[in-house]
């Protein structure tokens, strides 16, 4: 078994806010435990509050774990203690800034390796150009600068950079939210060839279940901060287990989504119990109670107590 | 903050078709300039000959704007004025700038506690009125050119740091910064190649208002004889000298009150210009 | 039933310091009174210039240049200033996209109600208004200020005030584009019930398919400018006519089978300048031929539907049906 490039254990991250007569405690990761294996893309879905860009933040080294352990490639990363430069790489979600506009596509997509010193100038500037050419961007676009592109154009200069030193890991977060309908599969669609072409492993992070199944090897889905499901990319094409899960697919796909409209609002975290069981169309009085575990059925781990009957009702 | 443009050269060409006011302050200030660098050059006169003419005389084909009170011409005088003022404005400025924006980078990008000392700091400098600061920093280090470079320092540095703290704390959140240190570059290559590039424009618009206030400070004090020494002409001495002779000389009053007016417009309606090409603020007339 | 909003070669041009930029390029709508209408269209497609003249809400820079538009019986471009704020008073009602900007910070929910209703309100009618859009704890958020609620929160005020007169249109511009998933599905089902208690036409804008095809009775669909094919929304969203439907439902991911690859439309949406020769999907369209780059294609009135495209016949109804029945 090769080694994960990712392993997250029991990671917690927590935030003080507020004046100190009226602290606030905000738990915005909660006992997470992960791993990815290098080459292997893990979808992680959730709604904005779920965590899930904290936990891309802990994955990168940007953000502290308050608990628990966050390794890459088994050394123990924080902002304290960076991983090596250019084994990593993000693309963030906003196109606009995703360049900085007064440098020319070419300087920002070279600028790693010139961080790493790699190479000569003409060195560095060759990848460049097979960076762009992988992202289906031809060489003249690497005078030109970021005012001159389109929103998906720079999105994809924004990927040429974060391969640019062949990284073993990438974070994709909300990479292709803000691109528009045609353009967004455009590029999933260079992600999808880049991961066979290249073999990083990957943490894509999205609000979009389809988009993100299009592109995943495994998806876990967060709600508060923990994870309600975890799986394979294919058990989430079939009807999903966890009802936040089944809420998320429907709502997205489904015109006669009402079977599975979700009550309340982001807010309605039960703090005991299950975290979902304020919204939850099938809660019982269990759920208000007692947390539920993360259990096994088969390929995926769901944290439900109704779990079972969900699966009885599929296989009927 | 327009993600669009690449060279602040660009915008303000584009900026002075548009806004012909500001073209025309523009004009206006570099006429000035050029006098005041060109002026020993010209053939006005010397403004430290004394004694070549009456005294307190009226102007003349000989004396354009007259002559003082120890028979100097008056012209050259304040074609010196100009000079002096500007340039002990100007390399005040210059200094607090870069000074200003370091510090303010510096706070934006380590947060935290550097970021509310600096504040603090920049606030309780900023409350500290510029004619106080003035008259305690004469004392200790004796009037002259050097105490009015310290006071313009002390009176612009807040201004700076506070524009390029708050623009380098909204620069610091965008995207390509945080691409740029998980890439791994250090915190001093993203001040200097991210943060400060995009901050010029910011910066530019801070540095003419500094100006102009480094200028009234200038006069201020040198007006209260704290600034600029004889014999070398500064607005703000000429202006004095005008004021205890406007009984029998007003014309003496005029030219370096009109040339300080209308400089400090100049700078003032260019930095407003370069402001709305720069950083234009979103208006919408709906139809 | 007779027709509320109609639209007819409408074309309206942007002014900007590098040029006219053309917005509308010869929109034909034809909404009927009481219908909830879905505009659907990606960025530079025309659908929020569209949207926004339906109130004479365009920028400054923008210039009608051909066609007409009218709301009710009234052609818009031919009001004048009173006769507008008089249309926007009594006839129309927005919900923008993003609900912190379109409230003001500095005063407290209940007030900013009161001022969107038309006489002086009480207290008793204000909580009303939040409840029937299913707020709940209403005296808390009548008395809060626009930051201390929640997105979806906030956008149920925005709902709540612009429903306020019971205005006989209501355009909604990406109503749920900054609010949650889960929250979304809610407030779709809100402002239609809604739309359909005070009787008005509702115009949605989105450039999200599946959230129109929900929502809406009729979609049309906007590219380039134009409107390239409007209709019943199970007949366009199933059995879509245009290349453009055809191709934008193939290319979203959600219907695909695992491991299925998504066909993406090749190219970008285009920035007019000036009106398009010929049709302006052609640098893109599959079908495309010479007809189509130098004549523009006109629009179609079918038994069952509008649509502007020179190849009906060839781009027979297929594809569609897939994208709504995930399967």
């Amino acid at each position: 078994m090769k080694r994960p490039v990712v392993d997250v254990r029991h990671v917690g991250v927590t935030y003080v806010s507020g004046p100190v007569w009226s602290r606030r405690v905000t738990r915005a990761v909660d006992q997470i435990t992960f791993e990815i294996a290098p080459g292997e893309t893990m979808g992680l879905v959730g709604e904005s509050g779920s965590g899930k860009s904290t936990l891309g933040r802990v994955c990168l080294g940007l953000t502290p774990a308050t608990e628990g352990v966050a390794l890459f490639e088994n050394q123990w990363i924080g902002p304290k203690n960076k991983p090596p430069a250019g084994k990593l790489a993000v693309v963030l979600q906003n196109p606009e800034w995703a360049l900085n506009p007064r440098l020319t596509v070419r300087t920002s997509v070279s600028e790693p390796l010139a961080i790493l010193r790699r190479g000569t100038r003409k060195d560095r500037f060759d990848a460049c150009r097979r960076a762009l050419e992988m992202v289906g961007l031809d060489h003249s676009f690497a005078n030109r600068y970021p005012h001159e592109l389109s929103g998906g154009q720079r999105q994809r200069v924004a990927i040429a950079r974060a391969l640019v030193t062949e990284p073993r890991f990438i974070v994709f977060d909300e990479a292709v939210s803000a691109l528009d309908a045609s353009v967004q599969t455009q590029v999933l669609n260079v992600i999808k060839d880049l991961q066979q072409l290249h073999g990083f492993a990957a943490l894509f992070i999205s609000h979009d279940l389809a988009a993100t199944r299009y592109v995943s090897d495994r998806i876990a889905v967060m709600y508060a901060g923990t994870f309600v499901e975890i799986g394979p990319a294919r058990s989430f094409y079939a009807r999903p287990i966890h009802p936040y899960s089944r809420a998320l697919s429907a709502s997205a796909h489904d015109p006669e989504a009402g079977a599975f409209a979700l009550r309340g609002a982001a807010e309605d975290v039960s703090t005991l119990g299950c975290p979902f069981a304020l919204r939850c169309p099938m809660s019982l009085a269990r759920c208000h109670d007692e947390r539920p575990e993360l259990r096994d059925f088969g390929p995926t781990q769901v944290a439900c107590h109704r779990a079972e009957e969900t699966l009885l009702e599929e296989r009927q | 903050m327009d993600a669009g443009r690449n060279s602040i050269l660009s915008q303000c060409s584009k900026a002075m078709r548009a806004d012909p006011l500001m073209a025309i302050a523009a004009g206006v200030l570099a006429l000035l300039l050029c006098v005041g660098v060109l002026g020993p050059l010209l053939p006005i006169g010397d403004p430290t000959a004394i004694g070549i003419g009456p005294r307190l005389a009226p102007p003349s084909p000989a004396f354009p704007l007259g002559s003082d009170e120890l028979g100097r011409s008056f012209l050259p005088r304040v074609v010196g004025g100009i000079l002096v003022t500007f340039q002990v404005a100007a390399t005040a400025v210059l200094l607090t700038g870069a000074l200003g924006a370091v510090i303010g980078l510096i706070a934006a990008y380590y947060r935290g506690r550097v970021d509310t000392i600096v504040a603090r700091l920049a606030d309780a400098l900023f409350a500290f009125p510029a004619i106080i600061l003035g008259l305690m920093t004469a004392s200790i280090l004796g009037p002259g050119d050097l105490s009015v470079i310290v006071v313009i320092v002390a009176a612009t540095l807040p201004l700076f740091i506070r524009v390029v703290r708050s623009v380098a704390l909204s620069i610091a959140s965008r995207e390509f910064v945080t691409a740029a240190e998980v890439a791994g570059a250090s915190p001093v290559r993203i001040m200097a190649m991210h943060m400060l590039p995009n901050l010029m424009g910011a910066l530019i618009i801070q540095f003419t208002y500094a100006l102009s206030l480094g200028m009234l400070i200038e006069s201020g004090l040198s007006f209260l004889g704290l600034g600029t020494q004889p014999p070398y002409p500064s607005l703000g001495s000429l202006l004095q000298l005008g004021a205890t002779y406007l009984a029998i000389a007003p014309w003496l009053v005029f030219a370096p009150g009109v040339t300080l007016a209308l400089t400090i417009l100049a700078i003032n309606l260019l930095g407003d210009g370069l402001r709305h090409a720069i950083d234009p603020l979103p208006g919408r007339a709906l139809k | 039933m007779s027709e509320f909003v109609v639209a007819s070669d409408l074309a309206i041009e942007y002014r900007t310091p590098r040029g006219a930029v053309r917005a509308l390029d010869g929109a034909d709508l034809r909404v009927a009174a009481g219908a909830s209408m879905g505009l659907v269209g990606e960025s530079g497609s025309g659908k929020t210039t569209l949207g926004m003249a339906m109130g004479r809400l365009l920028p400054s820079n923008a210039r009608r240049v051909a066609g007409s538009l009218s709301v009710g019986s009234q052609s818009l471009f031919d009001l004048d200033d009173d006769g507008v704020a008089s249309l926007r008073r009594r006839q129309l009602g927005f919900v923008f996209q993003n609900p912190m900007s379109a409230l003001n910070p500095t005063a407290r929910i209940g007030k900013q109600i009161g001022w969107a209703l038309e006489r002086k309100a009480n207290q008793r009618e204000i909580h009303e208004r939040l409840q029937q859009v299913g707020l709940r704890d209403v005296p808390r958020v009548a008395h809060a200020y626009p930051h201390e609620l929640s997105g979806g929160m906030a956008q149920r005020v925005v709902i709540a005030m612009a429903i306020a007169r019971r205005p006989r249109l209501l355009v909604a511009d990406e109503p749920t584009a900054s609010l949650d998933a889960s929250v979304r599905g809610q407030i779709l089902e809100l402002i239609k019930s809604l739309q359909r208690e005070i009787g008005a036409t509702l115009i949605l804008l989105s450039h999200e398919l599946s959230m129109v095809a929900r929502t809406c009775d009729v979609v049309g669909v906007m590219y380039g400018g134009r409107v390239v094919e409007a209709g019943p929304a199970s007949i366009v969203f199933n059995a879509p006519l245009h290349p453009y439907t055809q191709a934008l439902l193939k290319a979203a991911p959600g219907a695909e089978r695992p491991g299925e690859r998504l066909t993406a439309i090749p190219g970008m949406p285009p920035v007019l300048i000036a009106a398009s020769v010929g049709c302006s999907f052609a640098a893109r369209c599959h079908l495309a031929d010479e007809t189509c780059r130098r004549t523009r294609p006109e629009v179609r009135h079918l038994p069952d539907r509008q649509v502007a495209c020179h190849h009906i016949e060839a781009a027979s109804p297929r594809g569609g049906a897939g994208a709504l029945d995930p399967s």
